[in-house]
């Protein structure tokens, strides 16, 4: 449906390099010259940060990253495309992993059925967790970009709660469940590679057709576009905001379902915050402004960046709290662009 | 006029009391304006006219400091002057009364005249003098508000007074009016046009950007006609004719009437019962509204802007809940239906913004043409779009209706008015619904546009269907219509057929006066 316009001789005569590329440029301009202040070469940190990404023998560990990465992108950028905002992707990350780890450890039956039906659960309880900030919006006008927001912070509360109390392992000293029986682990294919990165680029691949050639994708990108054209030709927003975010919301479970079944095997407290993938993955989406092809490269891209950093931080004195830097520079080069190309109209 | 004729019209020209030469405005590839000329006499009621996309609004700007010019020269009193910004307009005896005003609504009527000209007393404002400065200007200029109302108490006419004083409050000597008529009755614009001949009469000189060639016949002295940035024309309205001007603004001979033959109305087909939107705390927005429009009939709703008309459109399509009421379709309850079930029981509409609601500006021409039918074949099976079909369906309206682009997959955003209306109507033309409600149709779009979307309207009365034109466009409303209501704070006044309406008998209604028992 959304073919690009076709290049007319005013567009061409004002054409402008694309603003991510030209943002990307900047950040890597501003990083280079926050290495060359501590007195490191930056051409030097690049390549490191290159050959630690794409190295043949680094292949997995980049894969592995960006397998929740780009997950945590398409649960950003789905709203994005309608012009919704999910910032709750850490409580419904957390509701997926917990579910599927409480599955996993107590349902019995066979392994890989206890696996579907932990990846089930997961993905419906966060759907339906994100589902309720969607819900708070329509029916009581509470912005769902504080909503989700807010809603996300009891969810990792009580998920702290339950693995330190109730659920807790008690023969290690660590807040974290019991380990998930092996038959319910995901299946490894290389290395530290499992079934969820296959899960994963599924899941994209559907969220791209489904973008580009259903009723659904067109109806998201209408209202992306402009809500009110939406409503006007007969969508129903209210209904598809909270399909929109149960979609989203469960795309987050899955995340932390596959993280909890795949190579932690337990629900470790804190662990699956810390690399923030719901703030990477929202900025990807914000770089490809929702759409989702640029989006998961965006998310790619950030995945690759972040395995380099650690290549770097080996191999030179920078640490890779560098890379976030830079992604963060591109964000803001990007708004920069935007407000002032707003400005200008 | 009929209430005045007495000013002598049309005097020889003296020294240029604003001239403007040789101006150049760039907008990226875009010429916006291509060495205009303009010279304005002092006390002179001057028209600038032109269709959309023909430079005035980027002209006005440069002239009031909004804008810099890439190229020319802009005289006032024979010195040349450069406007930094819109301060420095003013500083200079310039004034603008802008199409939207810029007031502050909850403040009173003499806050709004001397903001950032306050008369002080040391740090205080001196609000005795500035109350009476205010009386004093309003009424020396015959411009009677009551300098302590409240500004969003007042209509839109005399909000409009607001805006005029507001101008000479800062001793304005030429005065630009955008589109000053668009928003007034025409008992309201009558007295605006007194107001201007007296400020004219006391060596003020007038700008007045319209579209509306009667205005433009009754009021001034010259007009100067813009094209593709241009100006093509510049003529003596005494010895013009509204004729003339069309063809120097569009480069063709319009017509300006609207053929259309006898009505045969059929059955009803739109129908609303005792529709009624509340307003929080206040009298209803909508109170109690019957309207039947039968098949084969075009029902005019006038009114001026403000009375209820959109709210009541908004309800009718299911934008808007209603707090009691029916609305029926094709004789089917859909009350309780939303915007879709509507859409498939039989209502088209072309709404009042085609900017904000009819578009998605930043989306193709085939993905704006396809909303409303790309859940159904043959856009459509199960789920799935066919992007070819889409694409066929928009190059086959595209053709149909006219639209200047440069191919289906290309954004709307850059169409002009005219030609995102074409798309627009032919959207919701085509889907051949028993019911069209068409909301300010023409509004802003060029001469030709509108001749084009008149004759589709007809067609489509022709054709059986019930069309119900909203519009505070009278000689619109007066061109199209077999029946019409008049809309005033929330009721329809009255129900007037088509040759027992004139524009006095709809302006006394459309300002609340009910009809007189004749």
């Amino acid at each position: 449906m959304s073919a690009a316009p076709q290049p007319d001789a005013r567009a061409l005569s004002r054409w402008r390099p694309p603003s991510a590329a030209i943002a990307i440029l900047f950040a890597a301009l501003v990083g280079g010259a926050l290495v060359l202040a501590s007195g490191v070469n930056p051409a030097e940190a690049y390549a490191q940060i290159f050959m630690g990404a794409f190295a043949l023998d680094n292949w997995p560990n980049t894969l592995n990253w960006a397998t929740p990465l780009v997950g945590m992108t398409l649960v950003a950028a789905i709203p994005l495309r309608g012009g919704m905002i999910n910032l709750g992707g850490d409580g419904q990350l957390i509701i997926g992993a917990l579910v599927a780890a409480i599955v996993a450890i107590y349902l019995p039956g066979p392994g890989p059925l206890v696996a579907i039906a932990a990846l089930i659960a997961a993905a419906v309880a966060a759907g339906l967790y994100a589902a309720l900030a969607a819900w708070g919006e329509t029916r009581h006008g509470v912005p769902m970009l504080i909503s989700s927001l807010l809603l996300s912070y009891p969810a990792v509360g009580v998920a702290s709660y339950i693995v330190r109390f109730p659920l807790r392992d008690t023969t290690t000293g660590l807040p974290q469940t019991a380990l998930v029986p092996e038959g319910a682990r995901l299946m490894a294919l290389n290395g530290v590679l499992n079934v969820g990165l296959i899960l994963i680029a599924a899941i994209a691949a559907l969220v791209l057709f489904v973008d580009r050639r259903t009723v659904v994708g067109y109806e998201l990108h209408m209202r992306g576009i402009n809500l009110r054209f939406a409503g006007y030709g007969g969508v129903r927003l209210d209904r598809q905001a909270m399909r929109i975010m149960f979609v989203s919301g469960a795309i987050a479970g899955l995340v932390g379902a596959i993280i909890v079944l795949g190579s932690q095997f337990r629900f470790i407290d804190d662990v699956l915050l810390t690399p923030s993938y719901t703030w990477s993955g929202l900025m990807a989406a914000l770089l490809a402004n929702g759409e989702p092809a640029g989006a998961i490269l965006a998310g790619l891209f950030f995945a690759a960046l972040q395995t380099g950093g650690f290549a770097m931080q080996r191999e030179t004195s920078v640490p890779r709290v560098l890379t976030m830097v830079l992604q963060s520079i591109v964000i803001l080069f990007l708004a920069v662009r935007h407000g002032a190309g707003k400005s200008r109209e | 006029m009929p209430n005045d004729g007495s000013l002598p019209t049309a005097s020889p020209p003296a020294a240029p009391e604003l001239s403007a030469t040789g101006i150049v405005k760039r907008y990226g590839a875009l010429l916006a304006n291509d060495h205009i000329d303009l010279s304005v006499a002092r006390g002179e009621i001057h028209a600038v006219m032109g269709e959309n996309g023909a430079g005035k609004s980027t002209l006005m700007s440069i002239l009031y400091g909004l804008q810099q010019p890439d190229e020319g020269r802009v005289l006032l009193r024979g010195e040349e002057v450069h406007f930094r910004s819109a301060l420095d307009a003013i500083g200079k005896g310039m004034g603008m009364v802008h199409q939207a005003f810029k007031l502050f609504h909850s403040l009173s009527v003499w806050e709004n005249i001397v903001y950032g000209a306050e008369p002080r007393r040391g740090v205080f404002i001196d609000r005795a003098a500035a109350r009476r400065a205010v009386a004093d200007l309003a009424a020396r200029h015959r411009l009677a508000v009551d300098p302590d109302a409240i500004v969003s108490k007042l209509s839109v006419g005399v909000r409009q007074r607001v805006e005029i004083l507001k101008a000479l409050y800062r001793d304005a000597r030429i005065l630009i009016l955008d589109e000053p008529t668009a928003v007034l009755t025409p008992q309201e614009r009558d007295s605006l046009f007194a107001v201007m001949r007296h400020l004219a009469a006391e060596g003020r000189t007038i700008l007045f950007v319209t579209h509306k060639l009667h205005e433009v016949m009754a009021i001034t002295d010259r007009v100067t006609v813009l094209r593709d940035g241009r100006v093509v024309e510049r003529m003596t309205t005494a010895e013009t004719n509204p004729r003339e001007i069309v063809r120097a603004m569009t480069g063709r001979s319009v017509s300006l009437t609207v053929e259309k033959g006898l009505s045969h109305p059929g059955a009803t087909l739109l129908e609303a019962i005792d529709l009624t939107i509340a307003a929080p705390g206040g009298k209803p927005l909508v109170d109690k509204i019957a309207l039947k429009v039968r098949g084969g009939e075009i029902v005019g709703l006038a009114g001026v802007a403000g009375n209820g008309q959109s709210e009541l459109v908004e309800a009718l399509v299911g934008l808007r809940r209603l707090d009691g009421g029916k609305v029926l379709v094709g004789g089917i309850d859909v009350t309780d239906s939303d915007v879709a079930a509507r859409r498939a029981a039989g209502i088209a509409y072309i709404p009042e913004d085609r900017a904000s609601v009819g578009s998605a500006l930043a989306a193709s021409a085939a993905d704006n043409l396809a909303m409303g039918f790309h859940r159904t074949p043959p856009l459509a099976r199960g789920g799935l779009i066919d992007a070819a079909a889409v694409a066929r369906r928009a190059r086959a309206l595209i053709a149909k209706f006219g639209v200047k682009i440069a191919s289906e997959s290309a954004p709307v955003g850059s169409l002009s008015g005219g030609n995102l209306q074409k798309v627009v109507v032919a959207r919701e033309l085509s889907h051949a619904a028993p019911a069209l409600i068409a909301e300010q149709p023409t509004r802003g779009v060029d001469v030709g546009a509108i001749e084009f979307i008149h004759g589709q309207l007809v067609a489509e009365r022709a054709a059986g269907r019930a069309v119900l034109l909203v519009s505070s466009e009278l000689s619109e409303i007066l061109a199209l219509s077999d029946r019409i209501l008049v809309m005033y704070e929330g009721r329809v006044l009255a129900d007037v057929p088509q040759d027992k309406a004139n524009e006095e008998t709809l302006g006394l209604l459309m300002a609340g006066r009910a009809p007189e028992a004749a």
